[in-house]
């Protein structure tokens, strides 16, 4: 599972070497990734530079001051009060810069973030280029770039307002691939009208060393969803009952482990034959294991049975348990097309529409494994393709149905993971695939489980109906 | 649940308090340990506000650097001052809050009906912080040490153990946070920064704490409250050495920081490393009435907090302040006198700053409102720690004895008190007259 290339990119002789020899081999940097659970100021000390313009100051100079950052305001005026003021709170008063001023020498930034809710027309991009040009040096290895931008979807804008604020998602995109082989990472987020408060965890979240894998994707947020009354910033999944399948290995193992360090009691799910890894994973992270297998025909009567010895309905349903079965179409057996769908997807939807009635909490979080697979297509994979695709199509049309519940329903994509599955892919195949990235590595599992805390989190209400990829910014895929 | 504290049924009040001068580390002294340091002040106390030694039921003593070999200071003060061996004692520590928390735990005794006198009041002797021996010397040596006769072999196993021989030099003793490795004034200088507290009103602040504890010790103000020490070599100490009546703007501002290259702090607006004692006496009101004695403060509140210390290490006291006030019942503009702990006089401002902010209190407090603005002429009205000093185990009972004092002639009801402590912790109490 060790990457060669990754371990040897910290050697300082070899990348002496390979930039001697001239081979155009790109070193991918070595991510930062969080230790243990959240904490209270994870960007404690962190220059942050925020292009301030639109009308986010509030919200943004709330959202890093509180988590730590030492925020650098560029702007043309005069700085929003809420600078000064949620500076003072937490006792980081900002530095301000205009609009046409270069950074200082020796400037390094954690993060740039450009508050574009103000432009409205192809000529007000060029706020873009005249922010990031100059700045963009500064940002640090392993540093994040947000990009915030209206709702393009907003009825009331005009189709020039629409066409600059998708704008913003195709220069992110772009952006992504630049930055990326410094490790860093980029992000376009839009915010309806209304959600602006769902944006801090957001932030947060983004530029902290929990989303180090993340890069490329576009974040829509929107108030479709009632927020929760209390959004805690360290412990978020206190006292929650959250439900893991396909926890005995790999990823599934990783969301178990993360989703118990922000406090949740895990129910450990796996097939039959599973007992003993998932007993091991059920004991590491203090909670039960439950064997089932989800595609037979009673699996949602016995969900719903076990589920009630809790008396309780679940506040977290994590959909991880997926398999491969993969052959050419031409080749492939009707039960290697059966047995795909029916765990991929079936069992997806059959045990969720059984939860829906009693079995899941208001305010829950339900998140689905979908792969970039499905939304890319690949050789031989026809059954798996069709059934993370339909998963993408399940959580789209789900959501807005139980969003008056506070429920919010979304799929993760991971790209190339390092796990016992990719391990026994044949080499050529699997450097392809981890170096056709902006990140030029493959994620790890935890990568994922971070997103799926995450997005089980209070302060996640913002996101539903969502795909997000987790990829390190594939070059495959919408 | 309330915020109010419920009234207990008894009330503990506060007879009197005596302290030692407080003299720089290293000086008069060296030779006296915290123990010695605090029997001299524990019998001051007793001499002055005398009370039948059978009427002692326990003793409760606040320390930050304990002796390895007797770490319940306490108990070791009771027995060699000669008190009743009846006298039960335990010793607290919770770092430059340590004097204070003894004096809650012996409040709290008496409230519960635990104890109806209490001697309460803690020291420290800077000069008497015990060089470590890494435990490294220890782990290798424990073989030996258990065993008895050792083999040649065995003594090669030590050294084997030893080996590489690094981290083997004893470490000197530093005032540095054990989960950041941050050494305390280095947080205060980043707090300078963060809150922007510049260095003339650092300086300010302690030229105007030097003045305001010379002055007192001119009036004669602190003479009710300072007992004289006879040291080892039959020197007698009657007044603190660190206060400098003489300190001006310009002398304090021509002394270079030392904690960051351009930093703002200084040895002039920095607390000096202290050798003293301080102690009160605490009572039930009742048996304070019976044995004739007049109380002159009592408890209305205390309150404890604790902040990342990695964030404002000594921000504490702007979270426990308010938590107290609350307690008590009363606004900060209600409270006539306000004492501040000075570790550094950029953390007295930092705390000052933050109780007076809106923002502050709404991120962080849950309020609307400022705690409140704190009027400089009510503040530390006899100086504070940056011109006495702070022996940390008796800076509480030294605050609580000179605020109880203030209080007693009658010109304000009630006095609020902010320490700050290492760790991220605050600490705070408000006072009553007792009329």
């Amino acid at each position: 599972m060790s990457d060669l290339l990754l371990e040897l990119s910290q050697s300082p002789i070899f990348q002496q070497a390979i930039r001697q020899l001239g081979v155009p081999l790109p070193m991918p940097e070595r991510l930062r990734r969080g230790q243990g659970p959240w904490a209270a100021q994870p960007l404690a000390d962190a220059p942050v530079v925020v292009f301030a313009g639109g009308h986010l100051d509030a919200a943004l100079a709330d959202a890093l001051t509180s988590a730590g950052a030492a925020p650098i305001v560029v702007t043309p005026s005069e700085p929003h009060a809420a600078w000064r003021q949620a500076g003072e709170a937490w006792a980081r008063p900002p530095r301000v810069f205009g609009a046409t001023e270069s950074p200082p020498d020796g400037q390094r930034a954690h993060a740039l973030v450009y508050d574009g809710t103000a432009l409205d027309s192809p000529t007000s991009l060029r706020g873009l280029f005249d922010a990031f040009h100059p700045w963009l040096p500064t940002l640090s290895r392993g540093g994040r770039v947000l990009v915030l931008g209206r709702d393009p979807s907003d009825p009331e804008l005009t189709p020039m307002q629409a066409a600059t604020a998708t704008a913003l998602e195709g220069f992110v995109r772009s952006l992504a691939k630049e930055v990326g082989r410094r490790g860093a990472t980029a992000h376009a987020i839009t915010i309806q009208r209304g959600a602006e408060s769902r944006l801090g965890p957001l932030v947060r979240f983004l530029l902290s060393d929990r989303a180090s894998f993340l890069t490329g994707q576009p974040w829509a947020l929107t108030a479709q969803v009632p927020a929760p009354s209390d959004v805690p910033l360290v412990q978020p999944l206190e006292r929650r009952l959250a439900l893991v399948t396909g926890a005995a290995r790999g990823i599934g193992e990783a969301i178990a482990h993360s989703l118990a360090a922000e406090g949740a009691h895990v129910l450990c799910l796996d097939r039959p034959g599973e007992e003993t890894p998932l007993a091991r994973v059920a004991q590491a992270v203090g909670g039960e294991p439950v064997t089932l297998d989800i595609t037979a025909g009673d699996a949602a009567k016995a969900l719903t049975t076990a589920l009630r010895r809790h008396g309780r309905p679940l506040d977290i349903l994590v959909h991880n348990a997926g398999i491969t079965r993969d052959k050419t179409l031409a080749r492939m057996s009707h039960e290697a097309w059966d047995q795909a769908v029916a765990v991929n997807l079936g069992a997806v939807v059959t045990l969720t529409d059984a939860l829906l009635d009693g079995g899941l909490a208001d305010h829950a979080r339900v998140v689905c494994l979908s792969s970039v697979s499905g939304l890319a297509g690949n050789v031989g994979q026809t059954n798996y393709s069709a059934s993370k695709a339909g998963v993408v199509g399940y959580v789209r049309a789900l959501a807005p149905r139980v969003a008056a519940r506070g429920i919010t329903v979304n799929a993760i994509a991971p790209g190339f993971i390092e796990t016992r599955l990719t391990a026994a892919m044949p080499i050529a195949t699997r450097e392809v695939a981890r170096r056709l990235s902006a990140l030029g590595q493959g994620g790890e599992p935890r990568d994922i489980a971070d997103l799926v805390c995450f997005l089980a989190s209070p302060g996640a209400s913002g996101l539903t109906g969502r795909s997000l990829r987790a990829c390190g910014g594939m070059f495959i895929g919408a | 649940m309330s915020k109010l504290s419920p009234a207990p049924s008894r009330r503990a009040v506060l007879v009197g308090g005596v302290r030692t001068p407080f003299v720089k580390a290293f000086a008069e002294f060296t030779r006296m340990d915290t123990i010695a340091l605090g029997v001299t002040a524990v019998r001051a106390l007793l001499e002055r506000f005398p009370v039948p030694r059978a009427e002692l039921d326990a003793l409760v003593w606040g320390g930050v650097i304990l002796p390895g070999t007797a770490p319940n200071v306490g108990r070791e003060i009771v027995l060699d001052a000669g008190l009743p061996h009846e006298v039960e004692a335990m010793t607290v520590t919770r770092a430059c809050a340590s004097g204070l928390q003894a004096i809650a735990l012996g409040v709290a005794q008496i409230e519960r009906g635990e104890a109806d006198v209490v001697v309460a009041g803690g020291s420290d002797s800077t000069s008497n912080a015990e060089i470590k021996l890494p435990q490294k010397w220890v782990h290798a040596f424990a073989p030996l040490a258990l065993k008895g006769k050792a083999t040649p072999a065995e003594y090669i196993s030590v050294v084997s153990q030893l080996a590489p021989f690094t981290d083997l030099m004893p470490t000197r003793p530093r005032i540095a946070e054990r989960t950041t490795g941050e050494v305390m004034g280095e947080a205060a200088e980043r707090m300078a920064a963060r809150n922007e507290i510049d260095r003339a009103a650092q300086d300010a602040f302690a030229m105007r704490s030097h003045h305001r504890a010379a002055a007192a010790m001119a009036s004669g103000r602190f003479a009710d409250e300072l007992c004289v020490v006879e040291t080892r070599d039959g020197q007698r100490v009657h007044a603190d050495t660190l206060v400098r009546a003489d300190t001006s703007l310009e002398r304090l501002s021509k002394l270079r920081p030392v904690f960051a290259k351009n930093g703002t702090l200084t040895a002039g607006n920095s607390t000096a490393l202290t050798d003293g004692a301080a102690c009160v006496l605490l009572m039930s009101e009742e048996k304070a009435r019976s044995l004739g004695l007049k109380p002159r403060a009592a408890f209305r509140s205390f309150a404890f907090s604790g902040v990342d210390p990695a964030d404002q290490l000594l921000m504490g006291p702007a979270l426990a302040v308010p938590k107290a006030l609350e307690r008590a019942g009363l606004a900060l503009s209600q409270v006539g006198l306000v004492d501040m702990h000075e570790a550094f006089a950029a953390q007295v401002l930092s705390v000052l700053k933050m109780l007076g902010s809106d923002a502050f209190a709404r991120a962080r407090l849950g309020r609307d409102r400022a705690v409140g603005e704190v009027d400089p002429a009510r503040l530390n009205v006899h100086g504070g720690s940056l011109a006495l000093g702070h022996p940390f185990g008796a800076t509480g009972a030294r605050i609580v004895t000179t605020m109880a004092n203030e209080l007693a002639l009658g010109d304000h009801e009630t006095a609020v008190i902010g320490i700050c402590a290492a760790g991220g912790l605050g600490a705070a109490a408000v006072l009553e007259r007792v009329g």
